[in-house]
């Protein structure tokens, strides 16, 4: 067996240009060191009735033999105020906001805080194990404590707080219900006896959601899980109305000094910065990126979009479990050789864990220089959708995965980790801890499955077309998403084609315009996958391989986006899928995702379009009376996993010739959420001829086309019969094709 | 948010369906009849209630080998092998969790005919 995980790491930046650096950070808890070495990926998939594992050797600049120490990975978002003079001389105050608790319950939870967590001295609002809203003070072996009587309940929004007040040596708890009625009420004002001065601690800094560890360090601990609107820190012991009329006021006169800290989440959403409106300008910086752009405690449903009220979205949905950045050191540094091609690479690091090898990969990308096209072809790396699946826990965590599989599930030593190590981040397909979407996803940790024997889906099975290629002795650039996206169709332009792969799923304005551009401007493009072009996403602004999605209400989702978030705080625009944004992939690429079908897959069987004159070079060599495809490595057939079908009225092109479909998917072939709007028994695919793959092909502008093939399981199918099979020599043809100047 | 009830899943497995039971050796990766898809989908989605965690199988060589498991309902908790049980087929395996979930779910031992390795 061997151990795929005793080492990690990851590389910055995930994408480079021959000439750049990348470092590797990387990290083992047991392995003193490890042997290094690069190799460039023609196939990453280990399964053996496949081509196998094939990974080229490259020279490096670096000694095989490296150092490793471990690296932990700190979890959990929060807030973090520098600490200042107006802090650290604080006597009577007020503090509070309005929650919505997440995990109640769950463990000692801190909201606001000015605290030490290894003397535990200074202040701190929070809830205490039982889910109790606390408040503590304590400095020098004294400490004072009022806590309410009840626990919070989950998922319901309380105005939350206390205070202290010096001269009469009190301190009290607050919490007001928003909705006080049906057993929700939880509303109850608490005093104890306080402190008359308190000494803070030096050196520590105001942290919302959590507190810090110690003194002068960056590190915090009893994360808070749920959401914060509108925190107030106010010098003087207000009542629970006083402390509402704080939380409700966002204009503040400047006249009241004693306003400490007024924050507003809800501007610079897609930055790290938290705003302080008090003349104070206690402004704060965020860790781990939180969740932005969620409704607060006055939504009241008049917009789904933030952007359309910014007031209404106050909120910042802290997790106790957000990863956006491992803060991992280099261990390692690389210069691409400038004769390096471009590809998908990786770092190979082998050593002995006991008896067990080991064998962990770090994947990174080198792309072809931009404007320098070193092939007539292009292979789009689909980094977003890598990042979309990046950690996927969907099967460990989601009970109804082996009944979608449809078979036991078969887990592998990554998943293993994963199950035992969250701390390593999850995917947009998982949910934190306490249940709430995972809505970003960064390349700043290690990422399991977008490596050489990482799990086989996007990334495993988008490297079988790449050892197609180089089976066929076919030269080809690498692209990717994250480069489309930031410089759009000049990207793909200096290429006569560009081929997408097996599940180009998430995809922003910016990289769909791109694709859309190519294809009007004389482009061919080969959508050789399923399920393409389906979820809307958003880069980060500023913070590279960093992409943002909302679920929302439609579409095959592992979970439900909250009611009125759906608008991401990167950019303000909508997400959901592109059916529900006005741009159904068929529009795009002829079809769109219909089912997933995991019994088994299918062949598909020609239409008479493949019949028609003048296509004699998509079908040379190829006899249309003999199913396309029985065979391949996902499911035994050439059409399944996730397909897609035609549909004119969401958008195929009314030039497309239909070639090949299949339609006869069985009892498995389960559709997608969007294509059933009534219920009724018999929608699977052994009574439902919508449950389909179908084979496409469509002129566009300017001599350009378009060819689909609607199956994530096609590429899989290629290396078949050591390569001499209908489905390779149908995408050969179109290839040839393709890549001949002359307009199609 | 997520929100999921294995517990739903309530499909009555009658024990002396054996005749289920013999389609399923005969054939353990489908296709399957109508009344051994519900049987079938009764298990998986259920999860194995009754035990410390869901089966699942664990790969010990890719598409040669593997080790059952039972996958804890907590995250953050290991998966327990069962390193006793390891399959060179997937279909072995399939049969092998399909008679544990049998015994547990109906109470009855399988007869002798049954209870063997896959035919």
């Amino acid at each position: 067996m061997t151990d795929t995980t005793s080492v990690l790491g990851y590389a910055w930046p995930l994408v480079a240009s021959p000439g750049e650096e990348i470092t590797f950070q990387l990290s083992s808890p047991t392995l003193p060191s490890a042997e290094a070495v690069l190799v460039r990926v023609r196939c990453g998939d280990p399964d053996p009735n496949g081509p196998g594992l094939r990974l080229e050797e490259l020279p490096a600049s670096f000694d095989r033999t490296i150092g490793l120490t471990h690296q932990p990975i700190r979890p959990g978002s929060c807030a973090v105020v520098p600490d200042g003079p107006p802090l650290s001389a604080l006597q009577s105050f007020t503090v509070g906001a309005f929650l919505w608790p997440t995990l109640p319950g769950e463990r000692i939870q801190t909201v606001l805080s000015r605290w030490r967590g290894d003397t535990k001295e200074g202040w701190r609002l929070g809830l205490d194990e039982t889910g109790r809203l606390e408040f503590v003070l304590a400095m020098q072996g004294k400490s004072w404590r009022v806590a309410t009587t009840e626990p919070l309940l989950s998922r319901e929004w309380v105005l939350a707080g206390a205070a202290w007040d010096a001269d009469a040596g009190r301190i009290r708890i607050m919490v007001r219900s928003a909705d006080p009625q049906a057993g929700r009420d939880r509303s109850q004002v608490v005093e104890a006896e306080g402190p008359t001065s308190m000494r803070w601690p030096e050196a520590t800094p105001l942290a919302i959601a959590a507190h810090a560890s110690t003194a002068g360090k960056e590190t915090f601990e009893g994360f808070y899980d749920g959401k914060i609107d509108r925190p107030r820190l106010y010098a003087a012991a207000e009542t629970l109305d006083g402390l509402h009329r704080l939380c409700e006021t966002t204009s503040f006169p400047t006249t009241d000094q004693r306003l400490l800290g007024a924050w507003d989440f809800s501007r610079g959403m897609a930055t790290d910065q938290v705003t302080d409106l008090s003349t104070q300008h206690l402004h704060g910086t965020l860790r781990q990126m939180p969740t932005r752009a969620v409704t607060g405690a006055n939504w009241d449903g008049s917009t789904d979009r933030w952007t359309d009220c910014p007031a209404q979205y106050g909120a910042i949905h802290f997790h106790s479990d957000d990863v956006a950045d491992a803060e991992w050191k280099p261990t390692l540094r690389f210069r691409v050789p400038t004769d390096w091609k471009s590809g998908f690479y990786a770092l190979r690091l082998r050593a002995m864990q006991g008896a067990e090898p080991v064998e962990s990969f770090v994947g990174f990308f080198v792309r072809a220089e931009i404007g320098k096209p070193t092939s007539k072809l292009a292979f789009v790396a689909s980094t977003a959708t890598f990042l979309a699946y990046a950690n996927s826990a969907l099967r460990l965590d989601q009970v109804h995965a082996e009944a979608m599989l449809e078979g036991l599930l078969t887990l592998s030593r990554d998943d293993a980790y994963l199950q035992e190590h969250r701390e390593l981040g999850l995917s947009t397909y998982d949910t934190h801890a306490d249940g709430s979407g995972w809505n970003i996803s960064s390349a700043r940790r290690p990422i399991l499955n977008m490596r050489p024997r990482g799990n086989v889906f996007n990334y495993g099975n988008d490297t079988h077309f790449i050892d197609w290629l180089e089976a066929i002795g076919q030269d080809y650039d690498i692209v990717t998403d994250d480069d489309i996206h930031r410089h759009g169709v000049q990207v793909l332009k200096p290429y006569t084609c560009v081929v997408t792969g097996s599940h180009p799923e998430y995809i922003s304005r910016e990289i769909w315009e791109a694709f859309d551009a190519y294809q009007r401007g004389g482009g061919r493009h080969m959508y050789l996958g399923g399920n393409g072009f389906y979820w809307r996403i958003a880069y980060h602004p500023t913070v590279p391989h960093t992409i943002e999605m909302r679920r929302g209400m439609t579409g095959l989702r592992t979970w439900e986006g909250e009611a009125g978030e759906t608008a991401l705080a990167f950019t303000g625009e909508p997400s959901s899928t592109w059916r529900s944004n006005g741009r159904p992939p068929q529009r795009l690429v002829g079809v769109g995702f219909d089912a997933q079908v995991f019994t088994h897959s299918s062949p598909y069987r020609w239409l008479d379009g493949a019949r028609a004159p003048g296509l004699g070079w998509l079908t040379a060599g190829i006899d249309l009376d003999t199913p396309l495809g029985d065979f391949g490595l996902r499911g035994n057939g050439a059409a399944g996993v996730e397909i897609d079908r035609v549909d004119f009225s969401l958008g195929t092109p009314p030039g497309t010739v239909w070639l090949a479909t299949a339609d006869r998917l069985g009892y498995g072939g389960t559709p997608a959420p969007e294509e059933i709007r009534t219920l009724h028994r018999g929608v699977m695919g052994d009574q439902n001829a919508q449950v389909r793959a179908d084979l496409v092909f469509f002129p566009t502008a300017n001599g350009g086309a378009v060819f689909s093939t609607g199956s994530i399981a096609w590429v899989c199918a290629l290396s078949h019969n050591d390569y001499d099979n209908n489905v390779s020599r149908l995408t050969r043809n179109v290839l040839k094709r393709f890549l001949d100047p002359a307009p199609l | 948010m997520l929100v999921t009830y294995p517990e739903a899943a309530h499909w009555p497995i009658d024990p002396a369906r054996l005749d289920l039971v013999e389609e399923f050796r005969a054939k353990p990766r489908g296709p399957h009849g109508d009344e051994l898809q519900k049987l079938l989908h009764r298990m998986r989605w259920n999860g194995d209630p009754q035990s410390d965690g869901r089966y699942v199988l664990v790969v010990t060589e890719p598409g040669k080998q593997w080790t059952l498991g039972r996958l804890p309902r907590q995250r953050g908790k290991p998966i327990e092998l069962m390193r006793n049980h390891v399959f060179t087929s997937i279909a072995e395996a399939e049969w092998e969790v399909f008679k544990l979930r049998w015994e547990a779910l109906t109470g009855t031992s399988l007869p002798p005919h049954l209870s063997g390795p896959l035919a």
